[in-house]
């Protein structure tokens, strides 16, 4: 049973109920007009929505509680016990930023300045809606679906920038100018292994990509050069340590998100992590075969079981490595991750010439 | 961009205590720095003119929280050549066995901080889990983790416990383990490499002539350390040798601090062995003669320090003064960090290893 | 040194693998084996004998001498007058726990180890009035892990073989006072300060009014070197002599 037909089935209960209530009380027009298709399809969008939003959000979250708990493991001491194994702990810290007081400073360009992590959280969670977790359960089926989550995944670098300049403090400009450098400059790869992978299977839209995974073998095989070339950009796309310097609390305080406080920095904060969750989820779609498993299991669960690993696998990256500057961020960017790109996608349009995909 | 003044301090999540440094800035570029400490400074040496010697002794732990039993040492030294007492035979190899240590807790405390100021959480966790070890060792000793309060002038306040030698035997074995996973995780790090290579470079000459000592001297090329030179305790009757590297850059000084705990362990297995019986606390004078002078100067973790006494006639000293490592190498903080970015900032300053309490005493 | 960073420098390719390696093994180990954290306050750190914590009284053996206070660094110690039952009025040490550094000299330097150094170190208060303990507030029971002693050997014996005397029990070790023939009144004031009873006053033959001349005899044995004399007598004849 797929998402959209449950949630047809739930919208229409809903609307049979309220009509009910309005037939009872008299007014039979309106009674009418509920149980007409067009308004149970758009309550079937929304409840489709919210449950895909929801569940997304959700995982995020867990992400940060895989964090802490891997992370500690790493570094041989416990993580976040607050609760059973933790699991409370994101709930403590959504409670704690939505009750500290919001300090504005004084010079600040307002309408930028609260713009910022708007556009950021905004953008995000309008990613969640676009990503697949299984053949039937989706929000948004879309021919350019790939195209149109890249789109919306460089916009950051746009509001980092703003929120950066708006708050008047020379730290946060830095910060703000570093990460939007480094941010353009790791889209170049990126997409460019994106480019290959579509070469390979031909369409841009993700659920196509994985059935053509399921039909022959996971691209991450022919293509394992632009894998690792697409998982470097990706930890400097979310801004992980190796790639942590916008954010360096040993130099610039916080970097771009220094003056913003309470709720405002929560959702900086979730922004990102949801961004991880996104780009965890891409790499696993468009490289590790989707939902593709053992039929024992659920496609979706397959999904987030690929999903978490590779999320670990970000984690093991981050509690080994230090902090690389910018200079030689940017060099790695386009003098070794450029060129191995294309090598990639050589070998990707070869593949595709020669008929072997 | 046009050049701006920058302060990175006072407040500062730069670790290494409470300082200012003010770098001026072109882009990305260091033009100038201007360091400024004295936001630590508490008035240590004239509050040291009202107390008794023995009373001072506390105090001379809190100059450098880090490396406490060095400073201790130091000032029951200079009273000792002072008052011209000979500290017996086993009091000096106690004192040398714990001067090690002690050396070996604050590079690894160094080594901790190092890691944060570049990013890892993971080496400072790892750094600090094995210094754990050598403070339990030192509990078991006098009873403190931090601010020891264990050597007197005339020996050392009491002797060792029981199973003081399996204690050190063990920790040392495993130590030597852990080290050889510390340095691959830094030494063999390219990260690590690319970010410590080539940055904060001074050459010998600068460093002598700048009066900078220690492991930063010495990882410019420069073979100068007092144990050797001009031997204290029993540092003349062990064998060991100094460390010390050619580039000059903050690679050289890292690997100069590493190879260090090595040696120390070294040093603390043949003293260990040579220990002799004997008593380890003289009864010392209660008073110097009015005008008499004494010196000492020691290999502190971080340089030379040096102390210099004069007596008043009762047992109060009339003038004491130290001269701190630190507040000599931050002088040359200029020379090491224009020219460099200003990412490089906490990778050059880790690297000198700032401790403040010495600095602004 | 510099062919063996040139050996190191042959690493593997741009990221960097080493690191890594080392991280997860040390993973599965922290995954076998328990992590290193204590859980406090569940769980807490095994602390060693004769850990400094808090200073702790043994009301019984104190004689009320202030040398805790005179050497304390911090001035952190005020001797206070308090009613003992079957001693009367009495001085005890009232210490200002806000002041104190534990640096243990309170219990290395009490003469009867009455002062001991005590294991506690949750200490934490709600308010600056709490952390000044008055002698009640401040006892300890005794244990033989939490007494200091100070064992050492003079100068003239350094040499001689022996470990050194123990200075609360031992003989010949302390420094004991002597009164100034000259300056001396006779007013006894010191013997009525001593706390631990080694000030006699001996009569001394006879001024020209016929009354007695009193002199103070000090008997080294007794006395703990606490000073009070010295710092009680009117005329200031009091001076230590020091036993080398």
């Amino acid at each position: 049973m797929s998402l959209y037909s449950f949630a047809y089935g739930l919208a229409l209960w809903i609307c049979e109920v309220i009509a009910w209530v309005f037939n009872t009380i008299g007014a039979t027009g309106i009674g009418g007009w509920l149980v007409t298709p067009g308004v149970v399809e758009f309550l079937q969008i929304i409840i489709v929505a919210l449950i895909v939003f929801i569940v997304g959000f959700l995982v995020s979250i867990t992400f940060i509680w895989e964090e802490r708990k891997v992370l500690g493991r790493l570094m041989d001491r416990r993580g976040t016990q607050v609760g059973f194994l933790g699991l409370f702990q994101n709930f403590a810290d959504g409670l704690k930023a939505f009750i500290k007081e919001i300090i504005i400073p004084k010079d600040v360009d307002k309408w930028v300045y609260d713009a910022a992590p708007v556009i950021l959280i905004g953008i995000s969670c309008f990613m969640i809606g676009l990503i697949p977790w299984g053949p039937d359960f989706y929000l948004a089926n879309l021919t350019n679906g790939v195209l149109l989550v890249f789109a919306a995944f460089s916009i950051a670098p746009f509001a980092i920038l703003i929120g950066g300049w708006a708050s008047n403090n020379k730290y946060t400009v830095m910060g703000g100018m570093r990460a939007a450098g480094q941010l353009i400059s790791y889209e170049v790869p990126l997409l460019l292994s994106v480019a290959s992978v579509v070469v390979l299977s031909g369409s841009l839209n993700f659920l196509v990509i994985v059935q053509q995974q399921q039909d022959s073998v996971w691209y991450i095989f022919p293509l394992i050069i632009g894998f690792i070339v697409f998982i470097v950009a990706l930890i400097a796309e979310i801004e992980r340590i190796p790639f942590d310097l916008p954010e360096a609390e040993a130099e610039l305080v916080e970097g771009w998100m220094t003056e913003y406080g309470g709720m405002r920095f929560g959702l900086v904060m979730l922004a990102e992590y949801v961004r991880a969750y996104v780009a965890c989820s891409i790499a696993v779609l468009l490289f590790l075969g989707g939902w593709s498993g053992p039929s024992f299991i659920w496609p979706e669960v397959w999904f987030l079981l690929k999903v978490f690993l590779l999320f670990a696998f970000f984690i093991w990256v981050r509690g080994a490595l230090l902090r690389v500057t910018t200079k030689q961020i940017l060099g790695i960017g386009w003098k070794r991750l450029m060129p191995l790109a294309l090598v990639n996608l050589g070998i990707a349009i070869a593949l595709r010439m020669t008929g072997v995909f | 961009m046009a050049e701006m003044w920058l302060n990175m301090g006072p407040q500062h999540p730069f670790t290494h205590g409470l300082w200012n440094l003010r770098v001026k800035l072109d882009g990305e570029t260091i033009v100038d720095a201007d360091p400024i400490v004295g936001y630590l400074h508490r008035g240590w040496e004239k509050l040291a003119e009202n107390r008794m010697y023995p009373q001072i002794i506390p105090m001379a732990d809190r100059l450098c929280y880090g490396a406490s039993m060095s400073w201790e040492h130091l000032y029951c030294n200079t009273i000792e050549n002072m008052m011209e007492l000979e500290v017996p035979d086993r009091a000096k190899y106690i004192r040398t066995i714990v001067l090690e240590a002690q050396r070996i807790g604050s590079h690894l405390m160094w080594l901790a901080a190092l890691g944060t100021d570049l990013g890892s959480y993971t080496i400072f966790l790892y750094s600090v889990r094995e210094r754990e070890l050598f403070l339990d060792l030192m509990q078991n000793l006098c009873g403190a983790r931090m601010t020891y309060n264990y050597c007197r002038i005339g020996g050392v306040r009491n002797d060792v416990p029981a199973n003081f030698e399996r204690d050190f035997d063990r920790v040392l074995t495993h130590f030597l383990n852990r080290m050889n996973d510390l340095e691959s995780l830094m030494d063999r790090s390219s990260v690590f490499r690319l970010r410590m290579e080539d940055t904060g470079v001074i050459s010998g000459e600068q460093a002598r002539n700048l009066g900078v000592t220690g492991p930063n001297l010495r990882g410019s090329g420069v073979e100068y350390d007092v144990r050797k030179d001009d031997p204290y305790e029993v540092y003349g009757d062990l064998d060991f040798r100094t460390c010390f590297e050619k580039e000059g850059d903050s690679f050289a000084r890292y690997r100069v601090r590493m190879d260090e705990m090595r040696e120390s362990c070294n040093i603390i297995r043949q003293a260990i062995k040579r220990m002799p019986k004997g008593p380890y606390r003289l009864k010392p004078p209660r008073n110097a003669p009015k005008g008499k002078t004494g010196w000492a100067h020691v290999e502190d973790p971080r340089g030379e320090g040096f102390m210099y006494v004069i007596g008043n006639g009762d047992d109060h000293p009339y003038r004491l003064k130290v001269r701190s490592p630190i507040f000599v190498t931050v002088s040359a903080a200029p020379v090491m960090l224009i020219g460099y970015k200003i990412a490089d900032v906490p990778a050059i300053m880790g690297s000198v290893d700032m401790c403040l309490g010495e600095t602004d005493r | 040194m510099a062919e063996k960073k040139q050996k190191k420098g042959k690493r593997p390719r741009a990221i960097m693998w080493d690191p890594m390696v080392v991280v997860a093994r040390e993973t599965v180990r922290h995954t076998i084996h328990s992590p290193n954290t204590v859980l406090y306050p569940w769980e807490r750190l095994v602390i060693a004998d004769g850990f400094r914590g808090r200073p702790g009284l043994v009301l019984d053996k104190c004689i009320g001498c202030g040398i805790c206070k005179r050497i304390c660094p911090t001035t952190c110690i005020e001797m206070v007058e308090i009613e003992l039952p079957g001693k009367g009025k009495v001085d005890r040490p009232k210490l200002n726990l806000g002041r104190c550094m534990m640096c243990g000299y309170c219990a290395e330097y009490c003469p009867k180890n009455a002062m001991l150094v005590t294991p506690e170190y949750e200490l934490a208060a709600y308010s600056r009035k709490d952390l000044i303990y008055d002698p009640f507030k401040l006892q300890y029971e005794d244990r033989p892990g939490c007494e200091v002693d100070i064992i050492e050997v003079k100068i003239s014996e350094a040499k001689s073989g022996i470990i050194g005397t123990n200075i609360k029990t031992g003989e010949n070790i302390r420094d004991y006072p002597q009164a100034d023939d000259k300056k001396c009144i006779g007013c006894s004031k010191c013997e009525k300060v001593c706390p631990a009873g080694a000030v006699e006053m001996y009569e001394k033959g006879k001024n020209e009014k016929g009354k007695p001349i009193r002199r103070p005899k000090f008997d080294p044995a007794k006395c703990v070197s606490c000073e009070q004399c010295v710092d009680n007598c009117p005329k200031e004849c009091i001076s230590m002599v020091e036993v080398k």
